[in-house]
């Protein structure tokens, strides 16, 4: 069940102009902050600890989901429910990045007189050594960094510093040069990898036992990992809101106990008992209905950002043939996946998911339709039948992949299923020379909202590697790569969006995948909690800020 | 149990001409709760090896057919296989879906009946497998005993020092993206040939050492020294002077060895290193159906139930017959 984020081992900077995003959609309520009892203490649970709990390293739902309330950026984002919360906004800088007129000056101050958790002051200096950190501590988020100049150096060990970060310790300056236009910068600042961290934490390994002082409303005071961590308020968090900070939510509770619990059922009990508060992961399917039913005053489904499809290896048979794709497309159904999933699917047919810039619906496969798909298959008549399905053992996908496999062979397709484990798969379905791969299950969950952030890494041709691949439906549609680039040195305006939804539009005219659902996640509280102020952010999940009891 | 020592008093007329085999035999008639589980056995077996019938004429679907968004019409009303919240039909007096549906909307009973003839046709193969190794491996070391007993025995030494578990997760996980492939034999990772030659394998230790043990006692008889004043070779000796007198020993090891193995591979499905999906075997349903306790118990429940009864009546059945065949047993003839 887990929705462990692949390490992106594409560049996400590209050539770009502008200030890069701008607001993403429209406000809706504020639900993290203000009013109702505050103090207590809360226990959550998650089925998997996070990976690191150090903001440089972690990779995970988990990970930040904990650390985007410990540790704060230069730029954050909004603590807000919906579309306004993928906001970019100032955290510990005083303002939105300054950017010079070719795009790859960016200058940014931090505000004054802020302090860590344990008293140390924050510099701006620190910043570059987050910067640091994320190559020498071989971080799966330093390709984002990659772009800024001399950090390649860096990262080789030419250079002992990377000569585009300039900052003053005495002014809170702050600049950084790119190597190209970047118009996904902002959203690559607001990132926990680029939150700044005091130069007394390790530089080249990880900190998870021993976690840095904390920027945000919470301090990590105790971590027993992989079981335990215990966060309680920042008592240094007043000195960043008296600073300005006003976009990062303070707490209300005043101590957060997370415990790792393997067993969804046992978590899903607990909250119903009041024993535990609040559980990161939805219930399985089999205690869904009842926790719908009976517990509907302190349980909601939220959205997520995210899409769920079936590759195909465009570069070879039987999928180098668009008719064949086209009928896969056609061929699948929808609503037997969301049934899979227990009801949390929005069925989908496009690469946007619902709440990323750039979305908007169309369907060009109507179905399920397997007369249609049958026929296209007939006219395009694959010489080569016997195909590979892969998908990994997590007890959603194995079913995932089960049904692919069963469709696959109605179709007249000879499929072999092939289920292996969920820590290896993305590596083995990611190294180009692994034989077989023809088609199996993959997802995708955003890094930061920016559409480039799904098409580039999945889709373009440049991005075709031999080891680590993300785009394994191996497309190559230079055109579209040439749009892609086009796209993203431009700022997100309304016709930009647009834009990128006809970009979606053109991949799936070539059906280079057979996009199935958008997952939902949930908010199951206990009793004790104050269900109204909880909310789930679309970017870093549950927003620990908006707890409170009642 | 029947009351002992009646045989020794028999008259020796009545036992005169009946050959041990068929003395066994009438011990085995006389226990009738070992007799009643072989039975068992039997119609377990056949109800496994009906599956393609019931799938045809009855079920109208295979075990691997997927019907999520079908529905079928119970007490008069039209009911989702699987409901939009992702649960499926239970039990019900129907042709269709007797044993209910499963997550991905097949039938049950027809998966039930295939994952026995799955459950079953590893646990025998894997059982000749094992006994075949055992044997030779147990006479040669006995029989030649110096560096070719301590060479096997470290061998054997060596597979005994995993737990069996362990060995076969180690095995299952490894080979089952890669196949494996021996000199021209090639075996694709989906085989059911991988779990067999696992269990198998891992197996062989337990057998093969009471086989070198009795061969190491049965070669210094007098029999064999009179095979061996005859002229008889070693490979004859083996074969035909010591071989029958384990035998009855290997067909008891046997028989209780198919039940340990079926159970080996219910644990190795489950943990997802045995029998690969969406192939299904008990314990690959038990795997598919745990997640859905609350809502489907059926889906273990009934899986569960037949890995008790096949492995019950197995071992049942086998205790029986280690006690028909060993004379040493206290079960006897009655007159």
């Amino acid at each position: 069940m887990r929705r462990l984020r692949r390490i992106v081992t594409i560049l996400a900077a590209t050539a770009v102009t502008g200030a890069g995003v701008a607001g993403c959609g429209g406000t809706k309520s504020i639900t993290g902050a203000g009013g109702g009892a505050k103090g207590g203490e809360v226990n959550v649970t998650m089925t998997s600890f996070p990976d690191y709990v150090d903001p440089q390293l972690s990779y995970t739902v988990e990970g930040w989901e904990v650390l985007w309330n410990v540790y704060t950026p230069l730029l954050t984002y909004r603590h807000q429910k919906g579309d306004a919360g993928v906001d970019v906004v100032p955290g510990l800088a005083k303002d939105m990045p300054q950017v010079s007129e070719d795009g790859k000056t960016y200058k940014l101050t931090l505000r004054p007189n802020m302090k860590y958790s344990d008293g140390t002051p924050i510099k701006a200096s620190d910043f570059t050594y987050a910067i640091k950190r994320l190559f020498k501590a071989n971080s799966g988020g330093s390709v984002f960094y990659e772009g800024i100049v001399g950090a390649k150096d860096f990262a080789e060990g030419k250079s002992d510093t990377i000569t585009g970060i300039t900052t003053d310790d005495n002014t809170g300056d702050i600049t950084i040069a790119l190597e190209r236009p970047n118009g996904t910068f902002n959203n690559i600042l607001g990132l926990m990898f680029a939150a700044p961290v005091p130069p007394t934490t390790p530089l080249d390994k990880e900190s998870t036992n021993n976690p840095p002082p904390a920027s945000g409303p919470f301090v990590i005071t105790r971590v027993d990992a992989p079981n335990t961590l215990t966060m309680e308020r920042n008592p240094q968090f007043n000195t960043v809101k008296d600073a300005g900070a006003t976009e990062v939510a303070d707490a209300q509770v005043d101590k957060i106990l997370v415990s790792q619990n393997k067993n969804n059922s046992a978590q899903v009990t607990g909250v119903q008992q009041n024993t535990i508060d609040f559980m990161s992961d939805p219930p399985d399917a089999d205690r869904l209905p009842e926790v719908k039913a009976k517990f509907s005053d302190r349980f909601r489904m939220e959205d997520s950002i995210n899409t769920y499809y079936f590759w195909m290896n465009t570069q070879k048979a039987p999928f180098n043939d668009l008719k064949v794709r086209q009928a896969i497309n056609y061929a699948i159904d929808p609503e037997a996946l969301n049934r899979v999933f227990g009801g949390r699917l929005h069925p989908t047919q496009q690469i946007l998911p619902p709440g990323m810039p750039g979305y908007d619906e169309y369907k060009l496969y109507p179905g399920p339709d397997m007369e249609k798909a049958k026929q296209l298959l007939a006219e395009a008549n694959p010489a080569d039948k016997d195909i590979t399905v892969w998908t990994d053992d997590e007890p959603d996908r194995k079913r995932i992949g089960e049904y692919y496999h069963d469709l696959l062979n109605q179709l007249g397709f000879n499929a072999e299923l092939k289920v292996i484990a969920g820590d290896v798969y993305f590596t083995t379905i990611g190294n180009t020379s692994t034989p077989d791969l023809d088609t199996g299950f993959t997802d995708w969950f955003q890094d930061f909202p920016h559409p480039d952030d799904f098409f580039r890494p999945l889709l373009n041709g440049e991005n075709i590697l031999p080891t680590n691949n993300s785009n394994f439906s191996q497309v190559k549609i230079p055109a579209n790569d040439a749009t892609m680039d086009k796209l993203v040195e431009q700022q997100l305006t309304d016709d930009v969006r647009k834009q990128y939804a006809e970009l979606d539009k053109s991949y799936m005219e070539q059906a280079v995948w057979a996009p199935y659902g958008n997952e939902q996640f949930t908010t199951f509280l206990s009793d004790r909690m104050n269900f109204d102020k909880s909310y789930r952010h679309l970017l870093f999940s549950q927003d620990y800020t908006s707890f409170a009891l009642k | 149990m029947a009351a002992p020592t009646t045989e020794d008093a028999a008259p020796t007329a009545d036992v005169e001409g009946r050959s041990p085999w068929h003395l066994a035999w009438a011990r085995l008639r006389r226990n009738r709760i070992a007799i009643g589980f072989g039975v068992l056995f039997l119609l377990i077996a056949v109800f496994c090896l009906a599956a393609p019938l019931w799938a045809e004429y009855v079920a109208h679907t295979g075990p691997n057919q997927n019907h999520i968004t079908d529905k079928i019409t119970i007490d008069g009303r039209l009911t989702n296989v699987v409901s939009t919240d992702g649960i499926p039909i239970g039990p019900g007096l129907r042709g269709r879906y007797l044993l209910g549906a499963d997550q991905n909307g097949r039938d049950v009973m027809v998966r039930l009946m295939y994952g026995g003839r799955t459950s079953i046709y590893i646990g025998v193969l894997a059982a000749v497998i094992t006994t075949v190794l055992a044997v030779v491996v147990g006479m040669l070391a006995g029989y030649y005993r110096g560096w070719v007993d301590a060479v096997l025995s470290r061998i054997l030494d060596v597979i005994w020092a995993f737990p069996v578990l362990l060995l076969g997760i180690a095995l299952g996980t490894t080979l089952a993206l890669g196949g494996l492939s021996i000199g021209g034999l090639q075996i694709t990772g989906n085989s059911l040939w991988i779990p067999i030659l696992i269990i198998g394998l891992v197996y062989v230790p337990y057998m093969a050492r009471p086989v070198r043990g009795e061969i190491l006692a049965l070669r210094e008889k007098e029999f064999v020294e009179a095979a061996v004043a005859q002229g008889k070779g070693p490979l004859r000796i083996m074969v035909s002077e010591l071989l029958p007198n384990i035998i009855s020993t290997v067909i008891v090891f046997c028989t209780l060895n198919i039940a340990n193995n079926m159970l080996l591979e219910s644990a190795l499905s489950f943990l997802g290193a045995g029998v690969r999906p969406p192939n299904a075997s008990w314990g690959t349903m038990i795997a598919d159906g745990y997640q859905t306790i609350y809502t489907a118990p059926h889906l273990t429940i009934v899986p569960g139930l037949m890995i008790v009864l096949t492995v019950l009546s197995l071992n049942v059945f086998g205790d029986g017959l280690r006690d028909a065949l060993d004379p040493r047993a206290t079960i006897r003839l009655e007159r």
